[in-house]
């Protein structure tokens, strides 16, 4: 167990180290930088000259291998720096972004889980077939509506028209009630999908049929048997899904104007924040490395055929 | 700069016209100027909400060009001088006086005593000098750039503490309308000190204005306070006191829907870019429209004749009078954006009307094209010999619905047989594409600033080089026009004022005979506010003056 925890350290170290520097050579393949964005802008009306002495400053002509041994010593030392393009250090940035979308993205997952354990339920236990069937076409009707779309439907109905809550000025746990819904309801499809799929896939196993046989409820069964067999493959989709929340989580913080690392992200990528988006990588890096990491421990905890894998651990 | 996630614009728009009706809209004129509710007297106290559709980036001065910086600058710092929005002349503000020599290489101004940056320091003429000496010739050290306004800044002397003396290599006739710009905001030496990429955060950037910057939440929130002892407005305001409000936050809501919609449910007060087709819903529920002039270099396509293609006078012409102004205005637009004349507003200095220039006249274009041997070929398109007479520009994204203007105009040039590509792009692309005619032979174009200098400033291979001269910044191999230039940098240096306005009149003439310009549209800055929003003021060139503003009951 010692062992398979540190090659998977060491996976995640190797991780993060290949996140900094693709993403530093992504940078580097994109026509432009983010001084001649950020000083070409006619917003500012320098001339050639002016520009020229600026990139000079900034030592932005100097070979990219002393370009990427620089800002990888950097970033080992701990030291983000400042953004060109904000005018403030890194770390502010990042500090004043990641906690709402840790929120929002924490919250909007846990929904999202609650939201598909309903709906598999239901859809597995309600008596009447339509319904049934009903219910099972709600993940392919929450995928296919997009967020922004959402977003701004709820907006109108819950804060325009009903004025139920307000999305400017709302409290920090206020405001957050509509992106979440936002962002978890399309989450929660493919969370839904697949748990209902094992749901179904499990049932038809011999011993379920042998624990009805011994006379327990369809719901125990179901609680007790089919669903611990059944979580597993969720578990998984749940971890990759973690991606697609980061992205979802773009749409909603600009739809409802949140704080957020995904605007942040954006806002970098489009003007080649090099700073901010190596800091936004990392961080992203570690925040996959972990979800997975810990995915991957549960696992054995959940199912006892894996924990042989591991000497027999317990 | 940096738009927000652009969602596409129909599905919000159908999903907010909702019945607007355009008979009951209300005209409201210009609304520059403070506007005031007759008879009553202003409320002191209360919060105002603004809805801003941008972050602020770096509050250094100079960059407050970008509307969302210039917004929170115009209420947090003081210029030497105000160019008063109604009759553009320049009026004492914190300083009393000003003199110069004749040929206008050296200004002394005798400052305003008693006035103090928000952190208690003197605003004194060692403070002042400070300012300028950063601004006309930038801190290599510290990384701050040139102020686009101070042109051939030699240096300062502090004759006492409240006199300063500038002096300037070249004559420089634009240099007291720059004093009173956004970019010439007079912050304290302390925040000089700073370096230029720690100038992002706001509660950094200490002024000496009617508010101050209270706190902030980088990129989402910002709180201005007023400043109780504020004592040095303009003579020419309305109030001489401390601001009204007590409060203002800013808000960033990049979605436009939502800014709408936040104002007309009562969440917000006054937001800011109000695009032409929500103007009608907003009037209706009887909220108004503000929509100040920008003043400066309309709302136009350029040429960049380096590139082959665009380079024969005759295409040019040819493309200019293919240009329906009058249609992109009308289906686009609202009666805020009024149909270009000339290269400049009719509210500019030294605008002249030249519409008998700017004919729309598809006969005439498919002569022009015919003489310069583009013949009718595939799918509609000119050829001459192999060669598609085909172009390709870039959306301009802070431009009001640019992308749906460039879309027009290529429809509109597609019925004389010339092709128009619009181009996204991302901010990298455009701004390297940019630089080389080659890639983009058109492009759009503005510029707001209440000089004659700014049409300089657009025109220039040293400044913002628009049409991409040599040796400016573009990657050009032979375009340079050394009459235009003569007449720019003589509107520079021209010390007699009517002599300087008369030079701007042939500069409009010279650039559409050329048709190097292709002029659209006056640009407004577009704003909304509730209607109990009262004093709402703006300065010269569109930007937000929350001073005089107070809330009456709702």
């Amino acid at each position: 167990m010692a062992r398979y925890i540190l090659t998977r350290l060491l996976q995640a170290v190797f991780v993060l180290w290949a996140a900094f520097t693709v993403s530093f050579i992504l940078l580097q393949a994109l026509p432009g930088d983010e001084i001649l964005i950020k000083f070409e802008n006619p917003d500012l009306g320098l001339s050639k000259q002016q520009i020229a002495d600026i990139r000079l400053a900034y030592g932005a002509d100097v070979p990219l291998h002393q370009q990427y041994l620089f800002s990888l010593g950097r970033v080992l030392s701990g030291q983000l720096g400042n953004s060109i393009q904000r005018g403030v250090p890194v770390i502010d940035a990042i500090a004043a972004n990641l906690p709402s979308t840790l929120r929002l993205t924490v919250l909007g997952f846990v929904t999202a889980a609650s939201l598909a354990l309903v709906i598999a339920f239901l859809a597995t236990l309600t008596p009447f077939a339509f319904l049934r069937s009903l219910l099972r076409g709600l993940p392919s009707l929450f995928i296919s509506l997009p967020v922004f779309w959402l977003g701004i439907v709820l907006i109108q109905v819950f804060s325009f028209q009903l004025k139920l809550i307000p999305v400017i000025g709302a409290g920090p746990w206020e405001g957050l009630v509509l992106p979440v819904l936002a962002l978890a309801i399309p989450i929660s499809a493919p969370l839904a999908q697949v748990l209902m799929r094992s749901i179904d896939e499990v049932e038809t196993q011999g011993f379920v049929a042998v624990a009805r046989a011994k006379g327990a409820s369809r719901r125990w069964v179901l609680w007790r048997h089919v669903f611990r067999n059944a979580v597993p493959p969720t578990l998984t989709i749940g971890g990759v899904l973690f991606g697609e929340l980061l992205a979802g989580a773009v749409v909603t913080e600009t739809v409802f104007g949140l704080n957020g690392l995904g605007r942040l992200t954006e806002q970098a990528v489009n003007l080649q924040d090099a700073a901010i988006l190596q800091a936004i990588v990392l961080i992203a890096a570690l925040g996959f490395v972990l979800v997975n990491l810990s995915v991957d421990l549960a696992m054995p905890i959940l199912d006892p055929r894996l924990r042989k894998a591991f000497g027999g651990a317990s | 700069m940096s738009d927000g996630l652009r969602t596409p614009a129909p599905s919000r728009r159908a999903f907010l016209a909702g019945t607007a009706s355009l008979a009951t809209s209300v005209a409201l004129g210009s609304g520059v100027g403070a506007v005031q509710a007759q008879g009553t007297a202003p409320v002191t106290g209360g919060r105002l909400v603004y809805l801003e559709q941008q972050a602020h980036t770096n509050l250094y001065p100079p960059a407050g060009g970008f509307y969302p910086n210039g917004g929170v600058l115009n209420q947090i710092t003081d210029k030497l001088t105000y160019q008063n929005p109604k009759t553009l002349k320049i009026e004492p503000w914190l300083a009393e006086s000003w003199s110069f020599n004749a040929d206008r290489t050296e200004y002394v101004f005798k400052l305003r005593k008693g006035v103090t940056f928000s952190d208690g320091t003197p605003l004194d003429a060692a403070a002042v000098a400070k300012n300028f000496d950063v601004y006309g010739k930038g801190s290599k050290e510290l990384r701050h750039p040139v102020s686009e306004v101070i042109n051939n800044y030699a240096g300062s002397e502090v004759a006492d503490p409240l006199t300063v003396r500038f002096r300037f290599s070249k004559p420089s006739p634009g240099f007291l309308q720059g004093t009173s710009v956004i970019g010439s905001g007079i912050v304290s030496p302390a925040t000089l000190d700073r370096r230029f990429d720690e100038l992002g955060d706001a509660t950094k950037i200490i002024g000496s204005g009617p508010f101050v910057v209270a706190s902030e939440q980088l990129g989402r929130e910002l709180v201005l306070a007023a400043r109780k002892d504020y004592a040095w407005a303009p003579a020419s305001s309305a109030n001489q006191g401390r601001p009204y409000l007590d409060e203002i936050r800013y808000i960033v809501t990049g979605e436009d829907s939502v800014r709408i919609g936040a104002l007309l449910a009562g969440q917000a007060d006054v937001i800011r870019q109000v695009q032409a087709y929500d103007e009608a819903q907003v009037e209706k529920a009887g909220y108004r429209i503000y929509a100040p002039s920008t003043r400066g270099v309309n709302n136009s396509v350029v040429f960049r004749p380096d590139n082959p293609l665009v380079a024969d006078i005759r295409v040019r012409r040819a493309l200019l009078h293919a240009t329906n102004a009058k249609e992109i205005v009308e289906s686009l637009f609202s009666e805020h954006y009024p149909q270009a004349t000339s290269v400049i507003a009719s509210t500019a200095q030294g605008y002249v009307n030249l519409s008998d220039k700017l004919t729309f006249d598809p006969a005439k274009a498919q002569a022009l094209l015919d003489e310069a041997g583009w013949k009718p070929g595939r799918n509609g398109v000119r050829q001459r010999g192999a060669q598609e007479l085909a172009l390709t520009a870039y959306e301009s994204l802070p431009q009001p619905q640019n992308r749906a203007t460039l879309q027009l105009i290529a429809q509109q040039w597609a019925r004389v047989g010339v092709k128009l590509t619009v181009l996204a792009g991302d901010s990298g692309s455009r701004a390297t594409d940019d630089l080389d005619p080659l890639k983009t032979p058109v492009s759009p174009a503005m510029v707001g600033r209440a000089d004659p200098d700014v049409i300089k400033s657009q025109y220039h291979w040293e400044n913002r080089d628009m049409l991409r001269q040599k040796p400016g910044r573009g990657k050009v191999n032979e375009f340079v026009d050394a009459k235009l230039n003569e007449l720019l940098e003589a509107i520079a240096a021209e010390v007699n004022e009517e002599k300087r306005l008369d030079y701007v009149v042939q500069v409009q003439t010279y650039l559409l005979d050329q048709a190097y310009v292709i002029p659209i549209f006056e640009e407004p800055q577009a704003f909304a506010a509730a209607p109990y929003v009262q004093g709402l003021g703006f300065e010269a060139v569109g930007r937000p003056s929350f001073y005089n503003t107070w809330l009456a009951k709702r």
